[in-house]
């Protein structure tokens, strides 16, 4: 008798847990589908460039890296003076994961004639939140398998994980609504891709070592297939260290180790850190990592000075 | 393994699945089993610290139960006391003291330097020292026998929900549950899943989101102004309410499916109209410990100076309560702060009760959020130096900027942010409110239509996934 009660309870709660993940299963669906659609009909902002990235960009120069590549580089400048058609993917907070994502992306569609890679002070630096950060590809995750191996190293767990339909779309609510309203586009404009800083820097250049950190070799591997797919694409890969304001005693170990991997593999790695002629202008800088606007624009074109440059060179040599 | 990893979401049903099947009378030993795996899978090598604890309690509780000379069982008590916090003093305050005598012996030119070795704090040793510490006390006063069965004691003190980061359980309440009938319980098993999934909602939307804000800001003070730090430190609480909070009612929760009762930890502190009101809501496991084995028997020690003996004891409880958090100045300042507090109230407290039973003030809603509002923001000041800055000269810039630059605008890193974490302290308040003031009404965990208690379940599942922070955010306590 009183087995027969025990088993009636554990049946009633077997029956009520399968009633709540029906429950959780139907709203997890019918939101993470209304969010999906929502993703993907935005027209602006952070979400919509990474899908433009990803999907719908033919550019031929791509400007590659994180928020110092977002702010720094400036498509039109690119396009003016090497007359070729380009595009700003550089997103804030990511790091070479995302990035090699995105150009596993592109080259699925297309082979662009140039890729700028901006190279971090941090760029190998080990840190869990590089990982946590992968969580932006996730939207992609159905729909792009060229990319999942990369969001596979955020977790081991992240297949099961996927199987919520909301989960891909963590914390975006309020992003995703706002980038399906007008009033987005006027926010905060790109000028493809490319968002410039308005903010002015005021204060004393400092000197001084960069703070010691663990490099992480998962972020090395993936840097060397960033530079061998895009050799193998044949694709023209320039990585550059953009300006930081502080004159650096000792460039960080990740500095050191990106350009010998550069030079290994014949890539051109210009290194902007300590050039005085920008880092000397604080006026330039919008904060200690990011230069504004003015300082993008004399940077765009130094940089390309540098390309054209070294293309003379080359050039002379082949002659 | 923590509550919040991938890994316990697996690890913890089976466990219950497997507990259960499991006769009656296999069912402690399991237990036993999963919580030396679950703590073996932080780090093997802490749990031979863990087994020392459990087996120097073990001994000397016997003893201290065998013998009937009163000196030999203080002796007893004495030596089990010191072997039991010497773990403890060790790896807490090793690089204090080590520090302190660097210096020392640099001053009177007598240093030899050695390569130095950086020691990580065992997690939970904190917790389950004091829990061995009162147990061996309760068995001295004989308010339990010492436990005969080596195995209890060890579940007692490894019991796998509460090792980590507490409540502080007694052994009064925990050894005769686990030595007695752990059936199947229904409603025991609602409540705690109840209480575990409003402890995911804690730690994960509120905690952790509140956390982003006030880590961006407290981690690089300088660059903030007055505003911004103004804003973060009013948050801090929230955070550490929500973490600490939302841990404690995952813990209580799972014990609470396997038909264990575990006392309280939190009871809404943000609506106490007082600090000592403030202090019997807040980490009500510690401080019950603090007052029964520290504060109680050293107020009765200074009984003949009257009042004054309170504060004394007071003071003294709460400095090692600031200790008890770490070896840092910072909560030597805090923990004066909040004896400071209690003692004004002490002080006070007669002329305050006849002052407010005069115009009747405890009736008037007025009187009750102002006193609320100041209760929180002393709380809340003094938790500037309770974890929020890294220093007392960075707590102090802290004040100092809060009420000197008013420079800019408040920071934060986008409208979303802002819109998620108002949403999620919303929700928490609200919750908190109702159950404060509205306790029966409004229920919605324990409403009678089966519809709003399972859309409500699957409300907060839906905000997790939604606006949760699942990634990182460690539990603020681990590191005590």
């Amino acid at each position: 008798m009183t087995n027969k009660i025990k088993n009636n309870i554990y049946v009633r709660v077997l029956i009520k847990l399968v009633l709540l993940f029906g429950i959780v299963f139907v709203v997890d669906f019918s939101i993470g589908h209304l969010l999906r659609y929502l993703y993907f009909s935005q027209q602006s902002g952070n979400l919509y460039r990474t899908t433009y990235s990803l999907e719908k960009t033919k550019s031929n120069l791509l400007i590659f890296g994180s928020s110092t590549a977002n702010h720094e580089y400036s498509p039109r400048i690119f396009e003016d003076r090497l007359h070729i058609t380009s595009y700003n993917t550089g997103r804030d907070g990511t790091s070479i994961f995302y990035q090699y994502a995105i150009l596993k992306g592109v080259l699925k569609r297309y082979s662009p004639k140039m890729i700028v890679l901006n190279f971090d002070l941090e760029e190998f630096k080990k840190s869990p939140a590089s990982y946590d950060r992968i969580s932006s590809l996730l939207p992609y995750y159905k729909t792009h398998p060229e990319i999942r191996s990369i969001i596979n190293m955020k977790s081991p767990e992240e297949r099961i994980k996927l199987c919520s339909r909301i989960y891909p779309f963590n914390s975006m609510l309020f992003t995703i609504l706002v980038g399906n309203t007008d009033f987005n586009k006027e926010r905060r404009k790109d000028f493809q891709g490319f968002v410039p800083l308005q903010k002015m820097l005021n204060k004393e250049l400092d000197s001084g070592y960069y703070p010691e950190y663990e490099l992480d070799s998962n972020k090395i591997k993936i840097y060397r297939s960033f530079i061998h797919d895009c050799i193998n694409a044949n694709v023209k890969l320039y990585v550059v260290c953009s300006p930081f304001y502080n004159k650096l005693e000792k460039f960080p170990n990740s500095i050191i180790l990106g350009q010998k991997i550069a030079h290994e593999n014949n890539i051109r790695f210009f290194n902007f850190l300590n050039d005085t002629s920008i880092i000397n202008y604080p006026s330039y800088f919008a904060d200690r990592n990011h230069l504004n606007y003015k300082g993008a624009a004399i940077f765009s074109n130094k940089l390309i000075d540098k390309m054209i440059n070294e293309e003379d060179d080359q050039s002379a040599l082949a002659k | 393994m923590i509550f919040t990893s991938f890994n316990f979401l697996i690890f913890f049903p089976l466990v219950i699945i497997i507990y259960f099947i499991l006769p009656e009378k296999w069912r402690w030993k399991f237990l036993l089993i999963s919580s030396g795996y679950f703590y073996i899978n932080i780090k093997p090598v802490y749990a031979i610290l863990l087994l020392l604890v459990i087996s120097t309690t073990y001994i000397f509780t016997r003893l201290i139960d065998a013998t009937d000379s009163q000196e030999r069982k203080k002796t007893f008590l004495l030596i089990d006391i010191i072997l039991t916090l010497l773990p403890l003093f060790f790896f807490k305050y090793y690089n204090v003291v080590n520090e302190a005598t660097f210096n020392l012996l640099e001053i009177t030119h007598l240093r030899w330097p050695l390569p130095e070795i950086s020691w990580l704090l065992p997690i939970g040793i904190s917790y389950y020292t004091f829990m061995a510490i009162g147990y061996s006390i309760d068995v001295y006063n004989e308010e339990i026998p010492a436990e005969k069965n080596f195995g209890i004691v060890a579940l007692f003190l490894s019991f796998f929900p509460l090792v980590l980061s507490g409540p502080i359980e007694r052994a009064p309440n925990m050894l005769p549950q686990f030595k007695g009938k752990l059936i199947f319980n229904y409603y025991k098993l609602v409540k705690g899943l109840q209480w575990i999934l409003w402890g995911y909602f804690m730690k994960l939307v509120v905690a952790n989101r509140v956390g982003m804000y006030v880590n961006a800001i407290f981690n690089n003070i300088n660059e903030h102004n007055g505003k911004s730090l103004f804003v973060a430190t009013l948050l801090y609480p929230i955070e550490v309410y929500a973490d600490l909070g939302g841990y404690s009612l995952i813990a209580i929760g799972c014990a609470k499916v396997m038909g264990i009762d575990v006392m309280q930890n939190f009871n809404r502190p943000f609506f106490a109209t007082s600090m000592s009101d403030f202090w019997r809501r807040w980490h009500i496991s510690l401080i019950s410990w603090l007052t029964d084995y520290i504060y109680t028997p050293l107020a009765f020690h200074f009984r003949r100076f009257r009042i004054w003996g309170i504060v004394i004891a007071l003071m003294i409880t709460f400095i090692l309560s600031g200790l008890w958090h770490g070896a840092n100045l910072t909560f030597i300042v805090w923990g004066t702060m909040q004896g400071i507090f209690l003692s004004i109230e002490a002080l006070t407290n007669k002329k305050k009760k006849a002052f407010v039973r005069k115009y009747n003030l405890l009736q008037k809603g007025w009187y009750i959020l102002i006193c609320s509002v100041f209760t929180y923001f002393l709380f809340a000041f003094s938790e500037i130096f309770g974890g929020a800055s890294e220093s007392v000269t960075a707590g102090f810039l802290t004040i100092k900027k809060i009420f000197t630059d008013f420079k800019g605008d408040v920071w934060y890193e986008n409208p979303s942010m802002i819109i998620i974490t108002s949403i999620s302290i919303f929700i928490l308040f609200v919750v908190e409110f109702k159950a404060e003031y509205y306790k029966g009404q409004f229920s919605f965990f324990g409403n009678r239509s089966l519809a709003i208690r399972f859309l409500s379940y699957a409300f907060l599942v839906i905000m997790i996934l939604l606006i949760g922070v699942l990634d990182g955010g460690q539990f603020i306590y681990f590191q005590f």
